[in-house]
């Protein structure tokens, strides 16, 4: 019996994930596969993470980009696809804007990472501080981790509390406080003090805040819930009141992780999009178009505490992202900001629901029209989401199935109106696929 | 890296000789359905018996139809009851090393299903090394290895949290004409076999919602046996065949993705070295 045990030991392989699908044999992604086959025998998992290709929709998705412009990203075989994804986030004033690589790559050509910071980096501290909301400091960092790390850090540090409250489901990073990885060598350390509640529920936070009075240093939210592989959620207004009041009660700092939502919503910061008013606030993504930079906002009250913090990092302080910052801010401005954005995802989100109900779906666009997500409520199981969006991809569509999408200033009217097209063709061939396994 | 069986807790113990077991049942199982020799030497009434294990809770049972038997029969009262008087002693025996175990008849018939036990269980050892075993016979044994393990392990305190974010549902395992359902609810896993080769496939393809047939909240399929075999024995990276199609997972991820750290427990089980 040993060896019949040895055997199964095998199945040890932890794929993350995955969705439907026709596979290596699609020539389309000849070379993705080819290189994805490579990086299997040297990457664990080939590609790790939210970019494990079984977070996609395997054969109908490229597993490589090679490049992108625009609104348009290239894969390793050469297809194009008009991209809602906008590298998680990060693109907002479209992939290779010239506004913004022509000072970061002349920044580039002078030197990047130097041993003291450049002087950019005070402009962009200046420039945050004026524009972000009730913001008095900024620290950089590089990674969106980091800069949740270093908030609620910073907030157990002034509290000498220990206790951090978060949303069921929300996405604050990779670290180990607050990942997904769940193995109890860190339930008994960094997650020990971690607590969770269901979004927008108003008892529930309050029953959490009486259990834990006296232990908590902060409650950390995004400005909107963006959980994947659900609806995204709008905070209610008596939610929104009620984090405040329990905050404010407790003496817990209130930490709002803007990274996704970064200037999509409000160039003053989400937050003043849902009228609330955190003391720390951290940002990313788009912040600089997509190069690596994340920040930590502050305001005077937590100043003296994130003096005394020892905070480096060796590329923390590179030039570049720090230039590209102020160019895209610039170019955000420039390209009609938030009500631009808002205007095309909602010509998308109209677009989408119209035509999914006249195919026959209760197809529904949840969450800002800037991030829009779209689910269909007769499937909380998402195999109409891995359907429509693997026929969106066949048609040159990148529409995540189980992740929020974007819009960016670099999207066209005409994109919106070719990607509508497509959805038509989509809504189309689901109904009719569904139609024949019908019993 | 490799734990020694001494290094485990009490629970841990527990766990792993109630997994051992479990599987050797299943294996036995699994193995006599498939195997026409098998088939051929099953006691005439079919095979029922028990395995008790002092410290690892209630016994497990196990019941083997004669499949020439035309009417599936009742449940038999177990004739025999194998007997480990500590969890280190069930978990060498069924590593193949030596460890006490005591035969305790229970009724007639006790030494035949001895018999039988001990010949199905070194039979399903070889039918799942031959490399002339018929691969859907393989691809059965190391399925329902691996999701009978799954619910051996799933209530132990270690998973508590992964089994508490992992969503609740039902995932349909495919692979050519073997099917099983892997229930998960709360910190629990129930799995059914469905269908094995020569069955017809219950109709219940996604998406169960458009189609009012019953309900898999997921679906896992294998593109075929041989497909299974290299993933469940590690020949092949799972993640490598979810890239190039080989698996597939359709429907809600975070119930299969969640599975799929359960089976990393697993195979730490699998590991500990007697
Ligand atoms: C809301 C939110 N917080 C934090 C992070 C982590 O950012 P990073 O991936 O840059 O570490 C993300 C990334 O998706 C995010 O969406």
């Amino acid at each position: 019996m040993n060896e019949m045990t040895d055997e199964t030991s095998g199945a040890a392989g932890s794929p993350s994930s995955s969705g439907r699908s026709a596979g290596a044999q699609d020539s389309r992604f000849a070379a993705s596969m080819a290189y994805f086959e490579r990086a299997a025998r040297v990457i664990p998992g080939g590609i790790y993470g939210s970019k494990s290709p079984g977070f996609l929709v395997p054969g109908h998705f490229p597993y490589y980009l090679s490049r992108a412009r625009g609104s348009r990203i290239y894969d390793a075989d050469g297809n194009e696809f008009i991209d809602y994804l906008c590298g998680y986030g990060s693109q907002i004033v479209g992939y290779g804007n010239p506004a913004v690589d022509g000072p970061a790559l002349e920044q580039a050509r002078k030197g990047d990472l130097l041993n003291q910071p450049h002087p950019a980096m005070v402009e962009l501290a200046e420039r945050l501080v004026g524009l972000v909301d009730g913001m008095d400091w900024a620290v950089f960092v590089k990674n969106g981790t980091d800069a949740t790390t270093l908030a609620t850090s910073i907030a157990r540090a002034d509290t000498g509390k220990q206790v951090i409250i978060a949303a069921e489901g929300a996405y604050h990073g990779a670290a180990n406080w607050c990942s997904t990885n769940v193995f109890p060598v860190f339930l008994q350390a960094e997650q020990r003090d971690v607590r969770f509640f269901p979004y927008n529920d108003v008892q529930a936070l309050e029953a959490l805040f009486e259990a834990e009075r006296g232990n908590i240093a902060c409650l950390i939210l995004t400005p909107y819930h963006h959980p994947t592989y659900k609806p995204q959620q709008l905070p209610t207004p008596e939610f929104t009141a009620a984090v405040e009041r329990l905050c404010r009660a407790e003496g817990a700092y209130f930490i709002v992780d803007d990274i996704r939502a970064n200037f999509r919503l409000d160039m003053h910061g989400s937050h003043k999009f849902f009228s609330v008013h955190p003391d720390l606030i951290t940002m990313g993504k788009a912040l600089a178009n997509g190069y690596p930079i994340s920040v930590l906002l502050g305001t005077d009250g937590l100043r003296k505490t994130a003096s005394s913090f020892f905070i480096t990092g060796t590329y923390w302080m590179s030039a570049v992202p720090m230039i590209a910052a102020l160019a895209t801010l610039d170019e955000m401005e420039r390209m009609g900001g938030t009500a631009r954005l808002a205007e095309l995802g909602r010509v998308l989100k109209d677009g989408l629901e119209s035509l999914g109900l006249e195919a026959g779906f209760r197809a529904r666009v949840s969450g800002p029209p800037a991030i829009p997500y779209l689910t269909f409520d007769e499937d909380p199981d998402l195999y109409l989401n891995q359907r429509f969006c693997a026929a969106m991809a066949d048609r040159g569509v990148f529409m995540h199935p189980h992740h929020n999408w974007f819009i960016s200033l670099a999207h066209s009217e005409e994109d919106i109106a070719r990607t509508l097209e497509a959805a038509r063709s989509a809504f189309a061939e689901l109904s009719s696929s569904l139609a024949t396994e019908r019993p | 890296m490799k734990t020694k069986f001494m290094q485990l807790s009490t629970e841990e113990k527990r766990v792993l000789a109630r997994l051992k077991a479990s599987l050797a049942l299943h294996m036995v199982e699994e193995a006599s359905a498939a195997d026409a020799g098998l088939q051929k030497i099953c006691p005439s009434g079919g095979v029922s018996m028990k395995l008790g294990i002092r410290g690892a809770g209630p016994a497990l049972g196990l019941q083997v139809p004669k499949i020439s038997q035309i009417l599936p029969a009742p449940p038999r009262r177990p004739s025999l009851l194998l007997f480990f008087p500590n969890t280190e002693a069930a978990v060498r025996v069924f590593s193949g090393a030596k460890g006490a175990v005591i035969p305790v008849p229970l009724g007639a018939g006790a030494f035949s299903a001895l018999a039988f036990f001990r010949k199905a269980s070194s039979r399903a050892t070889e039918l799942l090394r031959a490399p002339d075993t018929a691969e859907a016979t393989r691809a059965r044994l190391l399925l329902a290895a691996t999701l009978y393990g799954l619910e051996a392990i799933a209530g132990e305190s270690y998973l508590e949290r992964r089994m508490q974010i992992v969503p609740d549902g039902v995932v349909g395992v495919r692979a050519g004409e073997i099917a099983f359902r892997v229930a998960k609810k709360g910190r629990t896993i129930h799995v059914q076999r469905d269908a094995q080769p020569g069955d017809a496939l219950p109709e219940d393809a996604p998406p169960a919602a458009a189609t009012g047939s019953p309900h898999l909240d997921a679906l896992l399929s294998f593109a075929g046996y041989r497909s299974a075999i290299d993933v469940l024995s590690g020949k092949r990276q799972a993640v490598v065949a979810l890239g190039s199609g080989e698996v597939h997972i359709e429907g809600l991820l975070p119930l299969v993705q969640g599975l799929f750290a359960v089976l990393d427990r697993l195979s730490w089980y699998l590991g500990v070295e007697v």
